[in-house]
C-alpha cells in the first residue's frame, strides 16, 4: 500500500469538516437570532415560554445534528483505519503502519473529545434530566471499580475499595448512570496518573445529611494552583496532559456538571504526607436527597411559609426523639413526645395531634398494635400516621401488612430532614383520607366535568391549567395522584412528566395520561416512562377519565389488584 | 456461514461494515442503499438478520423495521438499528420500538461482529 494512499486518506478525513463546519456556523447563528428575539421582545409571559421552548428545541435538533453528521463521517474513518491497521486488507509496511496509527489513535481522540463535548452541552442544555431513583453506594462503587478493573490491569493499579461504614446499608437518591459516570472518569484519571504496582483508593462513607465518595492515587499529585482550574473545560495540570495520556479535558468538566446537578460538591486535593509519591484525590460529597439547582430554586420560592401543626412523635429512643422534634419544632410544629405506644395513643385521645410519626420496633406496644389501636378507635382513627421506620413499606412482613396498610404515609430510616418533613406535608395535606388528585388540563369544560364526576368519588381535586401551574401545585403540595393532558399551553405533556421523574419526593408519582392526539405512531420517542394508565381517545369523554381515575385510585390503596384493560 | 444484510444510505458506511464483517468473521454480508431496497433484498432472500441505519431519506429505519414487521416472510428476521445519534431520548425511543438490538457509530470495526452476535446470542 502506498504512502500517498494513507495522505490522500488522511486529507479526506480533514476535508470532512468544512461542510459540517459551515452547516454548524449556520445552525448557531439561527439559535442565536431567536436568542436576540427573545432578549429584545417585550412579550408577555406566555409568549416568552413559547420562544423559550422554541430555543429548546432549536437547541435539542442542532446537538442532535451536529451528533449525527460528526459521527457519520467519522464512522468510514475510523472502521476503514481500523481494517486497515490490523492488517485485515493486506500486510502494511512499517512506515505506512506508524502513520496508520497516528490516524487512528487521532481519530480515537476526536471520537472521544465530540462524545464528551456534546455529553457536556446535553447536560447543561437540561434536556437529558437526571434520572433521580434510589441508589445504593457500595453498589455504585463495586460497579466503577468493576468497569475499571480491566484498564487498571493493563497499568499494573491495583483498584481497591475502602468502605468507612457497612456500605450495605447507605443509600440516597441520584442519578446511578450519571455518577457511574464521574465515578469511571475519577478511576480512569486515577489509573492514568499512577506508576505500575500502585495502588487507587475508592474510600466511601456516609453521614444522616450527604454521602462521601473519594479516589485517591499516589501519582503525581496537583499543584495546588491548579486545584480548582482543572476542572474547567480543556483545562489539564499540564498542556501535554491531552496529548500523553489520552484525555480530551473535558472529564472533570463533566464530572463536576454531574454533581453539581445533584446539588453535591466536587472538588480535588493533594496529599503531600503520602509515602509513595505525592499523590491526589478527588471527593465527592451528595445530599442523600438531591435535586438539581433549578427545581431547588423554584421550591424555595414556592414553599409556603413553614405552618404551625402539631405532631406527635413516637420513638422509643430519646436520642432520636431529640434530634427529629428538634428538627420538626425549627419547621414550625409544636411536638409532642412519646416515649412509647401506649403514651402516642394517649396523647391523640386528648387531640393532642394532626398527624402521629410512629416507630414501629418498641418494647411494650409495638408500632403495629399502636397503629391497630388508633385506628380501632373513633376518637383517633381520623388523625393521619406515618411511620418510621429502618424497614420499607415493601418488606413488611405478610402478617403485618394489614396492619401498616392503614398508615397513610412512611419515611425509611436513615432519613434526612427533607425527606421527613415532605412526607408529613404530604399527609398534612392529604385532607381526611381523601386521595388528593390533581388534574392538569387547559380544556376548562373538560375538567370541570371530570372534577364534578370524581366529587361524588370522596375523591378531592385540584385543577392545573398550565404546565407551571402544575409544577406550582405539585411543589406547593405534591398529590396522591396526577391525571395529565399531554397537551398544554404551555409545553408539551411530556416534559412536564420529565421534570416530575427528576424530584426525588415526586418521581414515584402515579401518573394517568390521556391525549385527545394519536401519540403512539409519532411519539413514542417520548413517552412518558411507567405511566400507571394510558388512554388515547379523540374525543377524551369525562366518564373514560373517571374510570381511569378510580381504576388507579382502588389500585393505590390495593396494590394487588391487577390493572384494568384500557382500550 | 452467517447471512446479514446491512442497510444504509451512506456507501462508505455499507463497504466499512461489511468488509468488516467479512474480514473478521467471514459472513455472508449482502447490502441495500435504502429502506425500500432493503425490503426487497430481505423479502426476496430472507437473511439471518439485518443491520440497518437509522437516519436515511425516503424511509428511515424505524418505519423500515415497522413495514418489515408486517410482512410474514420478513417479521422474524432479528433487526439491529446502528445509529449516529447517542441522546437519550433517541435511545429510549429505539428502545421501545421492539428491534433486537442498538448499536452506535462510530463502530470499532474489530468487534462489530462480537457485539452482534452477542446481540443476538449467535
Amino acid at each position: 500500500m502506498s504512502d500517498h494512499f494513507i495522505l490522500g486518506f488522511l486529507a479526506s478525513c480533514v476535508a470532512v469538516s468544512v461542510p459540517l463546519s459551515i452547516a454548524l456556523v449556520r445552525a448557531n447563528s439561527r439559535a442565536r437570532k431567536l436568542q436576540h428575539q427573545l432578549e429584545t421582545a417585550s412579550a408577555t409571559q406566555l409568549e416568552h415560554d413559547s420562544r423559550r421552548t422554541q430555543i429548546d428545541s432549536v437547541k435539542d435538533e442542532f446537538i442532535s445534528t451536529v451528533s449525527h453528521e460528526l459521527r457519520t463521517p467519522l464512522t468510514s474513518i475510523h472502521g476503514a483505519l481500523g481494517l486497515l491497521s490490523a492488517g485485515l486488507m493486506g500486510k502494511v509496511d512499517d512506515k505506512s503502519q506508524n502513520l496508520l496509527r497516528i490516524a487512528a489513535s487521532n481519530t480515537d481522540r476526536l471520537i472521544r473529545l465530540i462524545n464528551d463535548i456534546l455529553d457536556l452541552e446535553r447536560m447543561k442544555s437540561g434536556r437529558d434530566p437526571l434520572q433521580i431513583r434510589r441508589t445504593s453506594l457500595s453498589e455504585l462503587a463495586h460497579q466503577a471499580i468493576d468497569s475499571m478493573s480491566s484498564i487498571a490491569d493493563s497499568a499494573k493499579v491495583r483498584l481497591e475499595l475502602v468502605p468507612s461504614a457497612p456500605p450495605e446499608a447507605v443509600f440516597f437518591n441520584g442519578d446511578p448512570d450519571r455518577l457511574l459516570q464521574v465515578l469511571t472518569n475519577l478511576l480512569s484519571n486515577a489509573i492514568k496518573f499512577s506508576n505500575p504496582g500502585g495502588t487507587v483508593e475508592v474510600h466511601t462513607g456516609a453521614n444522616l445529611d450527604a454521602v462521601l465518595l473519594r479516589v485517591s492515587d499516589a501519582g503525581r499529585g496537583i499543584p495546588l494552583d491548579k486545584l480548582e482550574s482543572i476542572f474547567d473545560r480543556f483545562q489539564q495540570v499540564e498542556t501535554a496532559d491531552a496529548r500523553k495520556k489520552g484525555g480530551t479535558g473535558l472529564g472533570l468538566a463533566i464530572c463536576r456538571t454531574i454533581i453539581d446537578q445533584h446539588s453535591g460538591t466536587i472538588w480535588a486535593e493533594s496529599n503531600p504526607q503520602h509515602q509513595r509519591g505525592p499523590g491526589a484525590s478527588f471527593l465527592v460529597s451528595l445530599p442523600r436527597v438531591s435535586r438539581s439547582h433549578d427545581v431547588a430554586d423554584a421550591a424555595a420560592a414556592t414553599t409556603p411559609p413553614a405552618r404551625s401543626g402539631s405532631v406527635i412523635l413516637c420513638d422509643d429512643d430519646p436520642g432520636v426523639r431529640t434530634v427529629i422534634a428538634e428538627n420538626l419544632r425549627r419547621h414550625g410544629y409544636s411536638v409532642f413526645e412519646a416515649g412509647s405506644g401506649e403514651e402516642a395513643i394517649e396523647h391523640a385521645r386528648k387531640g393532642n395531634a394532626e398527624a402521629i410519626l410512629l416507630d414501629l420496633y418498641m418494647p411494650g406496644l409495638t408500632g403495629w398494635e399502636t397503629l391497630k389501636q388508633l385506628k380501632q378507635s373513633p376518637a383517633t382513627s381520623g388523625i393521619p400516621v406515618v411511620i418510621l421506620s429502618v424497614l420499607s413499606a415493601t418488606e413488611v412482613s405478610p402478617g403485618h401488612l394489614q396492619a401498616t396498610s392503614a398508615a397513610q404515609g412512611w419515611v425509611r430510616k436513615p432519613f434526612n430532614d427533607h425527606l421527613l418533613l415532605a412526607e408529613l406535608s404530604r399527609v398534612l395535606h392529604s385532607g381526611e383520607g381523601k386521595p388528593r388528585v390533581l388534574l392538569v388540563d387547559d380544556d376548562i369544560d373538560l375538567a370541570s366535568r371530570v372534577i364534578s364526576r370524581l366529587a361524588d368519588a370522596n375523591i378531592h381535586i385540584d385543577h392545573a391549567t398550565t404546565r407551571q401551574d402544575a409544577i406550582d401545585q405539585c411543589l406547593k403540595a405534591p398529590p396522591d395522584l396526577l391525571v395529565l393532558d399531554l397537551t398544554l399551553p404551555d409545553g408539551d405533556g411530556f416534559s412536564f412528566v420529565a421534570w416530575l421523574r427528576q424530584q426525588s419526593t415526586l418521581c414515584t408519582m402515579p401518573i394517568v395520561v390521556y391525549s385527545g392526539r394519536d401519540v403512539h405512531h409519532h411519539e413514542d420517542n417520548t413517552l412518558p416512562p411507567n405511566p400507571e394508565q394510558f388512554l388515547i381517545k379523540a374525543p377524551v369523554r369525562p366518564r373514560e377519565v373517571e374510570e381511569l381515575v378510580l381504576n388507579t385510585v382502588r389500585r393505590m390503596r390495593n396494590p394487588g389488584s391487577p390493572i384494568p384493560g384500557l382500550n | 456461514m452467517r447471512t446479514v444484510l446491512i442497510i444504509d444510505d451512506e456507501d462508505d458506511i455499507r463497504e466499512v461494515a461489511a468488509l468488516s464483517l467479512e474480514a473478521t468473521v467471514n459472513w455472508n454480508i449482502s447490502t441495500a442503499h435504502s429502506g425500500a431496497h432493503g425490503i426487497e433484498a430481505a423479502s426476496k432472500n430472507p437473511p439471518e438478520a439485518i443491520l440497518m441505519d437509522v437516519m436515511m431519506p425516503g424511509m428511515d429505519g424505524p418505519t423500515t423495521f415497522r413495514e418489515l414487521q408486517k410482512n410474514p416472510r420478513t417479521a422474524g428476521i432479528p433487526v439491529i438499528l446502528l445509529t449516529a445519534k447517542v441522546q437519550g431520548v433517541d435511545q429510549r425511543r429505539f428502545a421501545g420500538l421492539g428491534v433486537a438490538g442498538v448499536l452506535f457509530k462510530p463502530f470499532d470495526p474489530l468487534t462489530l461482529a462480537r457485539q452482534i452476535s452477542e446481540v443476538l446470542g449467535w
